[in-house]
């Protein structure tokens, strides 16, 4: 930040009209930004109002894709799971990482070790994961423990994709509180162990305050991510048992070698939407907030 | 088929220049293939052909076909990428030996494919395998894909397990049962079920349940006739007695058949602890390699009282095609009717434990899957009712919970419910 503001200044001064130079540099951003993102969005868009089967001729057929969408059980489930999911996840992996984010700042031996580990599951890809979790819940823990595999479960499969996506998503959020952590001076602790504050009370009473603005990003990125859950419930579940753990993201992606393309580009479009949305939702409070991204 | 009418100007010209810069990037691997055989003045015909298993074998016969003509040079293509983006970028391959299903289809709907009915092996193709082809798509009376390799599935048996306990393969589904009982009572698991794996049901108990206890072809041409979904008949009033009875049969199954897979079935079967399994013959080699020397055999699933209503599900596996766009569709017709040659298309069948579509061609004698010929000979095949759902609908998910939650009723319902959104949506056109 410090380092930008004395050339902000500087443009200012010098002329009102800012250097093409930085124009120039944001182009090819903006170019390869527009054909990569922009430009499959907006075809997706235009396709979502025709019945195309992805090759071949098609026509217009106004917004019945998106009438149908609505009154479709397998469309319905599938949205009231994935957002269902990333509340709970979400809720998960902040309490995780929050708390190992203490854990892992407080005075304790193999410090650097010990963050290191829990930064695996980061790197591993998560179709990777899903499949080794895939096996753990399968044959590991019935063989142990007995009964049968929690996958197999139509009731609480879903717990088992959370628990997995939330070892896969805590790391992430762990650094951040780390970083936050060692953000808060030290003389604030110093000064209320000073006025006989147990380690619970500064927890509530300094911590959390302080890291308000970093649960709010961690909330933000997270619920982001999760609603685009995809790889580790193909390798977990494959949206079963029946399909009480089919994801929107799923769910769109059939459209593509089922001839439903035109059908899933509106669903596409709806779930854009509501990502939109629920994103205007989060920047708002965190602006009151004050925090920026 | 032939790109968007208009408003798509753009995206057309896009497209052209993508196909332009795929077609650049394949020259090199065209050209090397080139060098080796290629006589000068023959075109190239890029033929694909990528069934995993028997790439080096599809590799061979083009270098056979190659030495023996100097028209065209066939190349090999095993690459496994979707072919759709290549007949959408009009860069289909020039010739193609594929596996014909509901999604290939839609070439033949298309009408991209060349007419192939007044070739040679047109004529000399069994008229039954012949018309599992029109069951999904037809195109003006024409023949645009001969059938070339035929696969057929049916329940896999402990061949040993099945005399130790004195049962004859069952005809009728009041056999099964009582054999199911006997198993059952002499402590050996009767049918192995894998339902964690969905395609597993699919392929297995949906597929040959529905196979046998009703008449699949007739319903699907009824269900994909012109006009709206009244009149026409249902899931559930068609396959309603088949879920009765498959619903029936889960207390035979594994009883930790939901958290099983494919690979714990292909064990369990190879172990001989198991006395039934409903897989396809790809299944056999992986049940080989726990034990070589198990002996196993296959019979159609019975479903009803009545055992002439058996009948085995059946496959495409590779049928051939040429596209209208090949760039020597003469040259390609040649290679096809090569292919065709009881020499190079029954042989290949033989040895990989399909069945030949040309009529009096010996299809496989391995004992393992001999027990499905005489259904094939007399026609009583049908292609599975899990293949006409295009995979917007998710059936095997669904047929999966059933046997979780055992209402089939529900599920039948539920398939009803979405096949006529389906259809409306398609009616749009």
């Amino acid at each position: 930040m410090s380092a930008t503001r004395p050339a902000a200044v500087t443009v200012r001064r010098t002329r009102k009209k800012v250097d093409a130079a930085f124009y120039l540099m944001l182009l090819p951003a903006l170019l390869l930004f527009t054909l990569l993102i922009v430009g499959p969005a907006l075809a997706g868009m235009f396709f979502s109002v025709t019945n195309y089967v992805g090759y071949g001729e098609y026509s217009f057929i106004g917004v019945s894709n998106y009438l149908v969408l609505f009154t479709d059980p397998r469309i319905l489930r599938s949205y009231g799971f994935t957002i269902g999911f990333s509340v709970v996840t979400v809720l998960l992996v902040n309490a995780i990482a929050l708390f190992l984010a203490v854990l892992l700042n407080s005075r304790i031996k193999f410090k650097t070790a010990l963050r290191g580990v829990f930064f695996i599951p980061m790197v591993v890809s998560g179709i990777v994961i899903a499949y080794v979790f895939n096996y753990v819940f399968s044959t590991t823990i019935p063989a142990v423990f007995g009964g049968s595999s929690i996958l197999a479960n139509a009731d609480w499969a879903w717990v088992a994709v959370v628990v997995v996506t939330a070892w896969q998503a805590v790391p992430s959020a762990l650094i951040i509180y780390l970083a936050g952590l060692l953000a808060i001076p030290e003389e604030v602790y110093e000064a209320s162990s000073l006025d006989g504050a147990s380690p619970w009370r500064q927890f509530t009473a300094i911590t959390l305050p302080l890291m308000a603005g970093y649960v709010v990003i961690n909330t933000v990125l997270g619920f982001k991510n999760f609603l685009n859950a995809y790889d580790i419930i193909v390798g977990l579940t494959d949206g079963g048992p029946g399909t009480s753990t089919s994801s929107v993201a799923m769910t769109i992606f059939t459209g593509f070698t089922s001839g439903d393309y035109a059908y899933q580009m509106a669903n596409a479009v709806v779930f854009f939407v509501i990502t939109v949305l629920i994103s205007i939702a989060q920047l708002r409070i965190i602006n009151r907030r004050g925090v920026s991204l | 088929m032939n790109g968007p009418p208009g408003g798509g100007v753009s995206r057309r010209s896009l497209l052209k220049l993508l196909g332009v810069g795929a077609a650049a990037g394949t020259l090199p691997l065209t050209t090397a293939g080139c060098g080796s055989g290629a006589a000068s003045g023959a075109t190239t015909l890029r033929w694909l052909a990528n069934k995993p298993e028997v790439l080096a074998y599809f590799d061979d016969l083009a270098t056979q076909f190659n030495a023996s003509q100097a028209r065209v040079f066939i190349d090999h293509d095993g690459t496994q990428a979707s072919i759709v983006p290549q007949f959408v970028r009009g860069v289909p391959p020039d010739v193609a030996c594929y596996n014909y299903n509901l999604e290939t289809s839609n070439y033949v709907r298309g009408g991209v494919l060349a007419d192939l009915a007044d070739r040679p092996a047109a004529q000399q193709i069994n008229p039954s395998y012949q018309a599992l082809v029109d069951q999904y798509a037809t195109y003006e009376g024409q023949t645009s894909v001969l059938p070339w390799s035929v696969t057929a599935a049916g329940v896999i048996y402990n061949v040993q397990l099945f005399a130790d306990n004195g049962v004859e393969v069952p005809t009728t589904y009041p056999e099964l049962l009582a054999a199911c009982q006997r198993f059952q009572a002499a402590g050996v698991t009767p049918i192995y079920t894998t339902a964690r794996d969905v395609w597993t049901l699919g392929q297995g108990m949906w597929d040959y349940a529905t196979g046998s206890g009703a008449d699949v072809p007739a319903f699907f041409k009824a269900k994909l006739a012109e006009g709206d979904t009244s009149g026409k008949p249902t899931f559930l009033e068609t396959f309603r007695p088949v879920m009765t009875n498959v619903l029936e049969l889960r207390r035979y199954f594994n009883p930790d058949f939901p958290s099983k897979t494919y690979a714990d079935g292909n064990l369990a079967m190879g172990q001989g602890r198991v006395a039934m399994y409903l897989q396809g013959p790809w299944a056999l080699g992986e049940i080989a390699k726990t034990d070589p020397d198990l002996e196993l055999g296959t019979f159609s699933l019975p479903m009803t009282e009545d055992p002439d209503d058996r009948a085995v599900r059946v496959n495409l596996d590779l049928a051939m095609w040429v596209p209208t766009a090949s760039a020597d569709v003469e040259g390609a017709l040649a290679f096809v009717d090569w292919m065709m040659t009881p020499e190079v298309c029954a042989t290949y069948n033989q040895k990989n434990l399909a069945f030949s579509p040309l009529l009096g061609a010996q299809g496989t004698t391995d004992p393992r899957t001999a027990g499905l010929a005489p259904y094939l000979e007399a026609g009583r095949i049908y292609q599975g009712a899990g293949t006409f759902v295009p995979n917007t609908i998710p059936l095997w998910n669904y047929f999966q919970g059933a046997l979780l939650d055992g209402d089939g009723d529900g599920m039948l319902r539920i398939l009803d419910a979405d096949w006529d959104r389906l259809a409306k949506r398609s009616a749009l056109a």
